[in-house]
Formats: structure tokens, C-alpha cells, sequence
């Protein structure tokens, strides 16, 4: 008995003394590892959520008002922006709408530039669109008029807000330029000097009714322009010469007996990956005004023979699609039931489903 | 006193007031401020006539079936967003302490009870959280941003003190056919 209460004895003593040689953790903070392939943002109310579509691993997040419409990056100067919009009472008071600039590095706040205050607060990729040289963002306002501010992002100022009264959606282009959908069937064009002022605006000839059958106001990028898909699935491919807007003749992927099917979603119905020339648009089985409707399957189009090469069932349906633009791309599916999903672009495959909260269109990074 | 000298103090009293009146404005005021401000007053009056929501007043009283916190609801065709029938208002009022807005999207809905077209004036009512009771989301007529008056989807929380969105209510404007 007294050998065992010795030995408990010792073990009472000891014990700590053993534990205490474990030196005691430190709480630290990580930065961003090197960027890698397939990396997205998936951009939802509170937030932008960095992945890896590869592995499915969360990296980091960038915190955004709960009114930006997309954040967009530089990676020539490691950033990112964003439109954002604050209410000085969360839900009254002050209203004041920034762009803000976030680092890579920490994914923090490292500057803000105050803009007019009327942002189009919708979460909407093409709402926001860095110009081709890197230096100028453009964001859609609506008030409810139609306008366009530019942001010099490299000196950190407001530069000019353009009227564009009518038109919506912006489309970089060329090096300074974007062009616009237009109520009146058209696409407009806005070509900045390199100050970022507007130096010359044009429109194409009227190629669409947005009566009889409009266009999307989600677009995607091409190698050298935009896809543009009207509500009854007519594709149209627009680009520039100059200041010249040519707009090709529109097709359309479907068979015969396919009438009923047409492009549809809450957000983003169209992506295209731009090596391969393939277009992912979110499709279903409807009638006339159900343009809204989540996508049931995801047509795969080859555009250079304007074909279908393939077609993805979606269970749930699909509100929201994006491909990346890797060798290897990715296509990012969001769900109606607020899931999100990996498929390899080239097989149709999925490979994994990811948890992003309420998450609404995403980024490619 | 004479009727000339109660004039000149007449004229010395408003001139007194408009200066002292003037210099309190430039000193509270910049020149940009009152120009914005009187503009948006002169266009805001001129255009006050031609809202949806002034002209809704002149319409009568329509037959009305079905549920009103229901999506399914005959005014809720063309509607996106949440029903201030569900969040203490009606399908024509705003919930209290709210604000609504007078710039609005349109759309044409069919009433049941009479099978008439009617044109329907959607208003955000606004200054609040969402309401996030009773979602709708109907696309008949819908169009995208760039035809705005008829886009469901945009914030319509314009002209008003606070531009936060609380719920959406549907007025009748009048006989479409």
C-alpha cells in the first residue's frame, strides 16, 4: 500500500513538470502563399472567398460591403478592387460609396478612393470592370439613370463620371475602351484618353429587340471580345477595330425540337473559356419570361463550329456559372439551394462540391 | 408716419431678411451644394406630376382576390423582392417607419376577378433592414438592367433619405387594355 501511494505520489509531482517541457503555442497570422492554378474568388454578401478549385481548399477572405456588385484584381501590382457602399448606420444615415484596394499579401484595406454615391448595388460581375491597361476601373452606377465612374486605381483618384443614359454592363476593351448594351438594341462604345477622361463614344447598327427578345445583361469574355446570349438563346459575338463595333451574325446551339430551351439563372448564365473558344451557358425547358429560371443543364457550345459538344444535368439547378482560364480550367458551378460545385471544364466531370455561404457569381484569380 | 415711410421700412424689413438670410446660407452652404439642391428641387416638382405614383391616385378601387402574402398573389406578376403584406404593411402600404420610394418599375398583371390588364406600379419601401419574410421573385414582362423601367431586379430605393431596401408593395396605376 505504501509503495502505491508512493508512486502516486511521484506521478502527482511529476506529472506537470513532464507536460511542462512542451514549450506553449503561439497564435499567429498567416499571409497568402504564392498564387496557384484554378484559384477563384466566390464572391456572397459578406464577402469574397478564396479558393482553391483544385483542391477545394479555402486561402483567405477579402471583406466586402454587402452592396458590391464583384471585386476584380491586378495581379502586375498584387491588388484588388472593389466597389463598395456604406450606410454611416448600417441600415440609415450617410451614404458613402468607396473603391477600395485590398493587397495580396494580407488581404487588407490598403486604400480607398471616394466615388459619386450612387453605385448599382447589385452583385453583378460585369457592373465592375478593370480597362485592359490595368490603370482604370469603370463601375456602373444607377440612380436610376445609367452612368459610369472611372477610378484611376495605380494614382488612387476619381477621374470622370460618363452619362450613358440607356446602357448598361460593362465590357472591357482594347486597351482604354469598353463597350455597352443599350435599350434600344444596340452596343455602345467608350473610348478613354489616357487620363482615364471619355475621348470618343460610338454605337453599333441595332442587332437585337429588347421587346421581342434581350439580351442578357450577363455577359462573358472572349479571346478577343464578349458573347453576348439573348433570353431566347441567340449568341452573339461582339469585338472593335478601332473605334468601329462589329457585332457577327447571331446562331443559336439547338436542335431541332429544342425550341423550348433557353438560357436562364439568377446571375451569371454565361462563361467562355477563351483558349478553347467553348461556351458554358445555363439552360432549361420554359416559356417566354423565365429568363430568372435556374439552369437545369449547362450547354457546353463549341464556338468556333457554333455546335453543342456537350450537356451537364444539374440537381440542383444552376443560378450561377464561371470557367476558369487555366490549361486545365475548372467550371464553378452555385446552385439554387446556395451549394457550390467543382467540374472539370473539359470532361463535364464533378470533381467536388464546396461551402460558400450564399455564395452569388464568382472571380477568376 | 406716412404710407411712403411704412413702405421704405417694408422694403428695408425684406431686404434685411433676404440679406441676413443669404449670408447665414453662404456661410452654412457652398455655392455647389445650393445649385444641387435647388436643381434637384426644380426638376423633383417638375417631374412630381408624371410619377407612377402621383397618377395612382386617380384610379379606382379594384376587385381583389387571393392571399395577399402569397406570391402567387395577381399584383405580384412582374414582382421581385419581399412582400410588405408579410412585414406589417399591405400590398399598398409600407410597413411602419419605413419610407417609400416614388420612383418605381412597372409591369402588366392580369386581375382574375375581372380578367383586365392592369398596369402595376412596383415601389420599394426603404430606411430598414431587409424584411426577410415572404420572397417573390415573378418575371412576367421582366427586362435587364439596361431597360430599367422594367427590371425587377434593381434597388428601387431612389429619392428617398435612405437608400436601404425593407420590402416592396404593388399599386395599381390604371387599366393596361
Amino acid at each position: 500500500m505504501r509503495f502505491i501511494s508512493r508512486i502516486a505520489l511521484s506521478l502527482t509531482l511529476f506529472a506537470p513538470l513532464a507536460f511542462g517541457q512542451i514549450p506553449p503555442e503561439e497564435i499567429y497570422v498567416q499571409t497568402m502563399p504564392e498564387r496557384g492554378e484554378n484559384w477563384f474568388i466566390g464572391t456572397t454578401g459578406s464577402g469574397g472567398y478564396i479558393f482553391d478549385a483544385t483542391t477545394g481548399e479555402m486561402q483567405g477572405m477579402l471583406s466586402l460591403s454587402r452592396y458590391t456588385p464583384a471585386v476584380t484584381h491586378y495581379w502586375p501590382r498584387r491588388e484588388f478592387y472593389a466597389a463598395e457602399s456604406y450606410l454611416s448606420r448600417g441600415v440609415y444615415g450617410d451614404r458613402t460609396d468607396i473603391v477600395a484596394v485590398y493587397d495580396y499579401e494580407n488581404l487588407s484595406p490598403i486604400a480607398e478612393i471616394e466615388i459619386p454615391n450612387h453605385i448599382a448595388r447589385l452583385q453583378v460581375r460585369s457592373h465592375l470592370g478593370l480597362l485592359n491597361n490595368g490603370r482604370h476601373l469603370a463601375v456602373l452606377n444607377m440612380n436610376p439613370g445609367h452612368s459610369v465612374t472611372i477610378v484611376d486605381v495605380e494614382d488612387r483618384v476619381f477621374v470622370y463620371e460618363a452619362s450613358t443614359p440607356g446602357c448598361a454592363v460593362l465590357m472591357p476593351i482594347a486597351e482604354n475602351d469598353f463597350m455597352q448594351v443599350c435599350g434600344d438594341g444596340t452596343v455602345q462604345l467608350i473610348q478613354l484618353d489616357l487620363s482615364g477622361f471619355e475621348e470618343n463614344r460610338v454605337r453599333s447598327d441595332v442587332f437585337f429587340n429588347v421587346i421581342e427578345d434581350a439580351v442578357f445583361d450577363r455577359v462573358a469574355s472572349s479571346d478577343d471580345g464578349w458573347w453576348l446570349v439573348t433570353h431566347r438563346g441567340v449568341i452573339f459575338h461582339v469585338s472593335t477595330d478601332d473605334d468601329e463595333i462589329i457585332v457577327e451574325d447571331g446562331w443559336k446551339p439547338h436542335l431541332e425540337g429544342e425550341e423550348a430551351w433557353q438560357p436562364g439563372g439568377r446571375n451569371e448564365i454565361i462563361t467562355a473559356h477563351h483558349e478553347t473558344g467553348l461556351i458554358y451557358v445555363a439552360m432549361h425547358e420554359g416559356a417566354i419570361d423565365t429568363h430568372h429560371e435556374p439552369g437545369t443543364e449547362i450547354w457546353v457550345i463549341d464556338s468556333n463550329t457554333q455546335r453543342r459538344v456537350g450537356r451537364i444535368p444539374m440537381d440542383p439547378p444552376a443560378n450561377s456559372i464561371m470557367v476558369t482560364q487555366e490549361a486545365e480550367p475548372k467550371l464553378l458551378v452555385a446552385d439554387a439551394q446556395g451549394g457550390s460545385h467543382v467540374y472539370d471544364a473539359l470532361s463535364f466531370i464533378k470533381e467536388r462540391s464546396i461551402r460558400i455561404p450564399d455564395s452569388t457569381h464568382f472571380e477568376d484569380f | 408716419m406716412n404710407i411712403e415711410k411704412v413702405f421704405d421700412r417694408t422694403y428695408y424689413w425684406i431686404d434685411d431678411n433676404a440679406r441676413r438670410t443669404s449670408l447665414a446660407l453662404a456661410r452654412k452652404l457652398s455655392r455647389r451644394n445650393f445649385l444641387s439642391r435647388l436643381g434637384m428641387f426644380i426638376a423633383g416638382a417638375a417631374s412630381f406630376p408624371l410619377l407612377p405614383v402621383a397618377r395612382s391616385f386617380a384610379q379606382d378601387s379594384v376587385a381583389e382576390v387571393g392571399d395577399p402574402q402569397s406570391c402567387d398573389y395577381w399584383r405580384y406578376c412582374a414582382m421581385s423582392g419581399t412582400l410588405c403584406s408579410c412585414c406589417g404593411g399591405s400590398y399598398s402600404s409600407c410597413p411602419p417607419g419605413s419610407e417609400a420610394s416614388p420612383i418605381t418599375w412597372v409591369g402588366t398583371c392580369t386581375n382574375p376577378v375581372d380578367g383586365r390588364a392592369y398596369l402595376m406600379s412596383y415601389n420599394d419601401c426603404c430606411g430598414k433592414a431587409v424584411c426577410a419574410r415572404c420572397g417573390c421573385h415573378n418575371t412576367e414582362g421582366d427586362k435587364p438592367v439596361y431597360f430599367n423601367s422594367n427590371s425587377s431586379t434593381v434597388l428601387w430605393c431612389f429619392g428617398t433619405e435612405n437608400t436601404s431596401y425593407h420590402c416592396t408593395v404593388s399599386l395599381v396605376l390604371g387599366v393596361s387594355d
